[in-house]
């Protein structure tokens, strides 16, 4: 079963004085396991799809379901408590709890989650070290790099175990060596831990490197392309 | 929740200067609460007290009429079981009986409307404070010839000095006026002008051996252990005793009531004020903090920290930064009204004023344990009903307040 299937969704930004149609009528699948970006020009709707798929926002029409919950049902209440166990989010701006150690930041989701202390700081240890900043653990974000940040939100991401996780334009403030550094990570993860990622991008570098890659152009689904990446490819990267 | 108080605790120390102005703004609103109070019960007390003390008492014994009419045949009835009474009873501390009538003054000047009071100097010694307000001259136990003290409002009104003659006149028991010749003895000062302005003093036994054959007496001021029991006392005399009536200081003096009222009134405009004021201060401070970080909480929110969680997250907030205001508060005020009550506050600059209405220059600031705990709870409400409204916003974030460049 579709991790994420949506049905003939809709989205209009101020129906009532200049409506903007920000998507129109989309409809797309993403399997588990999936590595796909989602692309298109400035304005295309890239973010405002990736909030229908969070449950962030609700769609003008059509409909949404997340494994087999239609989450275009669910009061905002309801959302919120669904985005908490079944979602992992990466914002641009890497988001982080200013006032929290990266090791609290990791664990300040599973808080919410109502993991046990022992269990939690486990998990947050290894999070963190899976992503390279297992000597940063005690580092709050105004002392880590904008990569390194982003890092640590792809650990809080995970830590959840979320069934998939979103990222609108993750590399957009990265530098290469970050941007790609960041890559790799999630890469192993896609590869060794089945995460599901779903991450819309402008970046070429990063483009190339998603298994599968919708193209929206004006709110509607362009191109979709599935990519048989074999490592031969990678390695010449 | 230890969650919440974490994060709560860490955003205080977010941004220091800011959550130093709240705490300052809570001590502040505090400190000068319970100031505001604790000056005026301090003056409304000193007043009363003052009152009390040196001529009221605890209670008083008149004539039925004698209050209504001033009549000088309205004595009191065979006083003698009366005061046997007075002696026999434990609750009493001491007594003492006047004779008043109305009449004139007279002096070379001219003539004014005065109070005439006969007082039996031991007695009143032993009872009341009055002679503590003799600013000059002596009291009416010295020994000259029908020896009267005026206050000092009065005796420059009529250009007198110690030493000198004046005449008063007034009605006798059966009808017919006196007039007797008075030498003035001293001067006092009872901190109201218009007291001193309509009231002398003289002997009992002058006035007694002026007004009637036999000793007569007007009134009977009675000082008690404990002020308290002055209404117990009032009812036993009145059950007791026909012809006469017994009174409580407060039925005596009923615009001292009206005084705690219009006191306690100012009180609440004063404290409003100041509330009201602290808890703009504080909402402003509050929003100002939550617009800072309208993104995190929408992050807070997208990633799936339910509303009601992120409002109480504020919320606490600001009870962790009012607690601590109110425990710095507390101690200052608390303190200042411990130092202030001892050195006492000298409104010398106001003096003139509330001189002329017999309030006290120097006051001793003073408050109950009850309202400083109710001015507490106040400033406490006060800060948590002005972060509802910011915990609210924040409650209501759109998650998707997360994207927004800033
Ligand atoms: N809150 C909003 N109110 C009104 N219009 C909006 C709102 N958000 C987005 N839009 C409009 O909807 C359309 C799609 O916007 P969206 O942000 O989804 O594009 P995008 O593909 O993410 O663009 P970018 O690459 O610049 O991030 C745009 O025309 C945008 O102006
Ligand atoms: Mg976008």
């Amino acid at each position: 079963m579709a991790v994420i299937r949506t049905e003939k969704i809709c989205k209009v930004y101020n129906p009532d004085t200049i409506p903007v149609h920000a998507l129109k009528d989309v409809s797309i699948q993403v399997e588990k396991g999936e590595f796909t970006s989602l692309v298109g020009p400035s304005g295309s709707g890239k973010t405002t799809l990736l909030n229908m798929l969070g449950a962030l926002d609700m769609p003008s029409s059509g409909k949404s379901f997340i494994g087999d919950v239609e989450v275009t049902r669910l009061s905002d209440r309801e959302r919120i408590r669904f985005r908490l166990h079944n979602i992992g989010f990466v914002f641009q701006h890497y988001n982080l709890i200013p006032v929290f150690t990266a090791r609290e930041n990791v664990s300040f989701i599973m808080m919410l989650q109502g993991v046990g202390q022992r269990e939690l700081l486990e998990r947050a240890d290894e999070l963190l070290e899976s992503v390279g900043l297992g000597d940063r653990k005690d580092a709050r974000p105004h002392e880590l790099s904008g990569g390194q940040q982003q890092r640590v939100a792809v650990a809080r991401a995970l830590a959840s175990k979320p069934r998939f996780i979103l990222a609108d334009e993750p590399t957009a403030n990265l530098d290469t060596k970050a941007a790609m550094n960041l890559l790799d990570i999630m890469e192993k993860m896609n590869e060794e831990q089945e995460v599901t990622f779903i991450f819309s991008t402008h970046d070429q570098r990063v483009i190339k490197r998603a298994r599968r890659v919708v193209t929206l152009v004006d709110g509607a689904v362009h191109s979709d392309e599935t990519t048989a990446v074999d490592s031969a490819v990678k390695d010449n990267q | 929740m230890k969650i919440l108080l974490k994060i709560a605790w860490r955003n205080i120390w977010r941004n220091k200067g800011r959550s130093a102005a709240l705490l300052t703004a809570i001590v502040i609103g505090l400190w000068a609460g319970v100031l505001t109070v604790g000056l005026m019960t301090g003056l409304l007390d000193q007043r009363i007290d003052n009152l009390i003390d040196s001529e009221i008492a605890h209670l008083q014994v008149h004539h039925p009429e004698f209050r209504e009419e001033h009549r000088p045949e309205m004595v009191l009835p065979d006083v003698t079981e009366l005061i046997e009474w007075l002696d026999d009873h434990e609750s009493v501390r001491s007594y003492t009986a006047r004779s008043i009538v109305e009449g004139m003054f007279q002096s070379p000047v001219k003539t004014s409307g005065v109070r005439i009071m006969g007082v039996d100097p031991d007695r009143e010694r032993k009872t009341t404070t009055f002679h503590e307000n003799i600013v000059s001259g002596d009291y009416v136990d010295v020994d000259i010839r029908n020896p009267v003290i005026l206050g000092l409002e009065l005796a420059e009104e009529h250009n007198i000095e110690i030493g000198h003659r004046i005449v008063l006149t007034f009605e006798q028991l059966d009808g017919d006026l006196a007039s007797a010749a008075f030498n003035v003895s001293g001067f006092f000062r009872s901190g109201s002008t218009q007291y001193d302005r309509g009231n002398v003093i003289v002997n009992l036994t002058d006035l007694q051996a002026l007004l009637s054959e036999e000793p007569v007496f007007h009134e009977i001021a009675v000082v008690l252990h404990d002020i308290e029991e002055a209404e117990s006392a009032v009812m036993a005399i009145n059950e007791q005793f026909d012809g006469l009536v017994a009174q409580t200081w407060d039925q005596l003096s009923p615009e001292l009531g009206t005084l705690v009222l219009l006191g306690s009134f100012m009180l609440f405009i004063v404290t409003m004020v100041i509330m009201i004021a602290l808890a703009f201060g504080i909402l402003n401070t509050m929003l100002m903090a939550l617009f800072e970080r309208i993104r995190e909480i929408g992050m807070l929110i997208s990633i799936g920290m339910s509303r009601i969680r992120v409002f109480f997250m504020i919320v606490l907030e600001a009870v962790m930064l009012t607690i601590s205001g109110a425990v710095i508060g507390m101690a200052l005020a608390w303190g200042t009204i411990l130092i202030l009550n001892r050195e006492g506050v000298d409104l010398a600059i106001f003096a003139g004023g509330i001189e002329e209405i017999g309030w006290p220059t120097v006051i001793y600031p003073a408050i109950t344990m009850g309202e400083f705990f109710s001015i507490t709870l106040v400033v406490i409400t006060m800060t948590l009903l002005a972060t509802l409204y910011p915990a609210y916003k924040a409650f209501r974030v759109n998650p998707m307040e997360v994207e927004k460049d800033t």
